[in-house]
């Protein structure tokens, strides 16, 4: 088993993070900053919560296999098409 | 059995099922950004209208059952069943406080006349958060079986795979809302 | 055979079988008909030979699942099916019931069939395939009530494993769907929204837990593999099934009058529902391969393994293709539809069905374990001559359709329908050959029951 996944400092520690980039977010949505530099900026938080979540909560770190990779597929592939759509509306 | 460099903590039947739930909710992500595409005008307009107060405590309170449930396999690696119960109470508590939250914003736009058929923001709005809202029940449900079959003391350090099970669909309900809070909420 | 009781399963999968020739016959004439257009005209019009032709199908295969469910239950149950009389009762008034309908149709104006009946009382017929007298359906209503009480009161008596279990929900299911045949709005696109809730429901919900639970049954016999893996495996399918068909059911309210949302939940719900026939195949193949034993029944092997691959591609990927709403507004309708229907219902059911009765009829019949090497060859003969054939059935009708989808809806100069028809008429006569050889497929297979057995059992 793989203790170091999830004893209690780094999930503590990821959590904080999470929340700072969620009031961020949030932050950004309340003011009046627009524009496709914001808009994927806040997208790659959400993209990093997204990593942070699943390598630290879901406890995929380390793990060599493809179960990693489909989490992070699932991260890459639709945030890369999002990106794509807010870029060509622009 | 598993080979944990391999293998996700948890049921592998759940991640299979996990997986395939995230790929019906990237679809409606993707769906949603590139409809918007046509309509960018009115996505930004009526984007403004939500209540991003509303999301973002929803957002929190995710993130902290998500941390809560942390705790819980923590305590259960350390065969405290009492603290596994009780944050496995509190992530759920956690849920609850998020479906009433959304349920005050649905009230707030049905009072309005706001429903499925009012545009095509208001449709995908409704639907893609009345989606993730039926996975946060269930998600409940599943954390409630958990906390149910630890308080009779069904898990231990040694075998506690259900917990992990639960644990690994709580976070993915978690992990949807990330992207769908910013992507509908706030990105313009 | 373990339990005496699981012999009434044997005139179930006679009659599906004796249901499934009459069908073919019809499907032939049919084919004749969309080429010499008073072919049998006016003894057995198309419309009339249309109906035959589809609750023929829709009855054998029921006939199928009541034989496969008497067979597999009890068994996996580990004791005697409660009630073989109720079984035997129920056979024959199903039989009458399905063959007067039946004659009903072909011998009496449909109008008169109504009147006899007494349609007017209480109002179902003259909907696509629930063409049934109202009297048809309670008695169909009352054989399932029949049947389900037979099999429920045998997995509770017995033991409970995950393969009975899902097969009775989703015979319950069945049961529960078909009451919507009753419910007969006059708003036309209420009658037509909850029609689908009889159709789609059954064949993209349902009948896919049915489908699901015999594949892993004859998949624990013939490999021997570990139950709880391939239950586990069952598990997920049924999973995928439910949550992608039953808001999936949303790709038939796109052009009905109903709210446009549905375009959007029907296709992103409808796009995934190939998914768990893909792990179905996945599922078949990875517990073939994994298996621990050589079982003599080969036939029954090549069955299942033809079922996940059919149903995968018929179901899933023809119905991919026409699924989403931007390409169905111009497919809706066309000869894609016809290409993907047959493919689906032959891929799913029909082999279901026949990878049942092929894994259980020898033993229905006396055998230990499988039937000779003769007869089993003779039986693969009939597997490849009718897959194949159905394959160019689809191929050929996919052809048409494309062609009927751009010539009448999508080029800039549309053509009436009938002008259509004439330039796609190539494609019918081959889809006419092909549904000929598929009848001589069916011809080998019965014969595949007379032949080699008096050989020894493959070893």
């Amino acid at each position: 088993m793989n203790f170091a996944l999830t004893s209690l400092r780094p999930c503590t520690r990821v959590y904080v993070i999470l929340m700072a980039l969620t009031l961020a977010t949030w932050l950004i949505g309340q003011s009046d900053l627009t524009g496709i530099a914001i808009a994927l900026l806040v997208l790659m938080f959400a993209m990093l919560k997204g990593l942070l979540i699943g390598d630290y909560f879901m406890g995929l770190k380390g793990l060599r296999s493809l179960w990693r990779w489909a989490v992070i597929v699932w991260l890459v592939i639709p945030g890369g098409l999002i990106s794509w759509a807010f870029v060509i509306s622009v | 059995m598993h080979d944990h460099r391999t293998y996700p903590p948890g049921d592998l039947a759940i991640w299979i099922f996990i997986l395939a739930e995230l790929l019906v909710f990237a679809i409606f992500f993707a769906a949603y950004a590139f409809t918007r595409v046509g309509h960018v005008e009115l996505f930004n307009t009526y984007q403004q209208t939500l209540d991003t107060n509303a999301a973002l405590a929803n957002t929190l309170a995710l993130i902290t059952s998500s941390y809560f449930v942390m705790r819980a396999v923590a305590a259960i690696r350390e065969d405290n069943i009492k603290h596994c119960v009780r944050w496995l109470i509190a992530a759920i508590v956690m849920g609850l406080l998020f479906l009433l939250i959304k349920s005050a914003e649905y009230a707030q736009h049905y009072s309005h006349g706001i429903n499925l058929r009012t545009n095509i923001f208001y449709m995908f709005y409704l639907s893609l958060t009345f989606f993730h809202f039926m996975h946060v029940i269930m998600g409940m449900v599943i954390l409630a079986s958990v906390a149910f079959m630890a308080r009779r003391g069904k898990y231990s350090a040694a075998d506690h795979t259900g917990v992990h099970t639960g644990a690994s669909y709580w976070h993915m309900v978690d992990m949807v809302w990330l992207i769908l809070f910013p992507l509908v909420y706030v990105m313009r | 055979m373990k339990y005496q009781s699981q012999a009434v399963a044997k005139p179930y999968f006679v009659a599906a079988i004796g249901l499934f020739v009459g069908q073919i016959l019809f499907g032939v004439i049919l084919g004749l008909q969309y080429v010499i257009g008073d072919f049998l005209f006016p003894e057995i019009p198309f419309n009339v030979a249309r109906m035959v032709h589809t609750n023929l199908l829709i009855v054998w295969l029921l006939f199928g699942f009541m034989g496969a469910s008497y067979y597999l239950v009890p068994e996996e149950s580990e004791t005697e099916l409660f009630s073989p009389k109720l079984a035997l009762i129920t056979f024959w008034v199903f039989l009458v019931a399905g063959a007067l309908t039946v004659l009903g149709y072909l011998l009496v104006p449909y109008a008169t069939l109504a009147e006899m009946t007494g349609n007017s009382l209480l109002p179902t017929m003259g909907r696509e395939f629930l063409e049934q007298p109202t009297i048809t359906k309670i008695g169909i209503v009352i054989v399932a009530l029949a049947f389900i009480f037979n099999i429920g009161m045998t997995v509770l008596k017995g033991r409970k494993t995950v393969v009975s279990l899902v097969l009775l929900i989703g015979l319950v299911g069945l049961a529960v769907f078909f009451l919507f045949s009753f419910y007969n709005p006059d708003n036309l696109v209420l009658d037509k929204y909850y029609w689908w809730w009889v159709v789609h429901l059954w064949v993209e919900g349902v009948w896919e837990l049915i489908l699901g639970s015999i594949l892993a049954f004859v998949l624990i016999k013939t490999t021997g593999v570990d139950r709880e893996v391939i239950e586990k495996w069952l598990y997920v399918i049924i999973a995928l099934a439910l949550i992608t068909g039953i808001i999936g059911t949303g790709h038939h309210y796109y052009w009905i009058g109903a709210p446009e949302y549905w375009q959007w939940w029907g296709s992103i719900f409808s796009a995934l529902e190939p998914l768990p026939f893909f792990m179905m195949t996945v599922f078949a193949f990875n517990m073939v391969n994994r298996r621990r034993r050589n079982h003599p029944n080969q036939a029954a092997v090549l069955w299942a393994l033809g079922t996940a691959v059919m149903a995968f591609l018929g179901a899933g990927v023809w119905g991919f293709m026409h699924t989403l709403a931007p390409i169905n507004y111009y497919t809706h309708g066309t000869q894609i539809t016809a290409a993907h229907g047959h493919m689906a219902f032959y891929g799913a059911y029909v082999m279901i069905v026949l990878t049942m009765i092929s894994y259980a009829m020898p033993m229905l019949r006396g055998r230990d374990a499988a039937n000779s090497g003769m007869s089993q060859v003779v039986e693969m003969w009939s597997f490849w001559l009718m897959t194949v054939s159905m394959v160019f059935i689809t191929l050929f009708l996919t052809g048409a359709g494309v062609l009927q989808t751009y010539l009448q809806r999508y080029t800039d100069d549309p053509m009436p329908f009938m002008v259509v028809q004439e330039k796609i008429e190539i494609f019918y006569w081959m889809r006419e050959v092909a549904g000929v050889v598929f009848l001589l497929g069916l011809f080998v297979y019965i014969a595949s029951f007379f032949i080699g057995g008096k050989e020894p059992e493959e070893a």
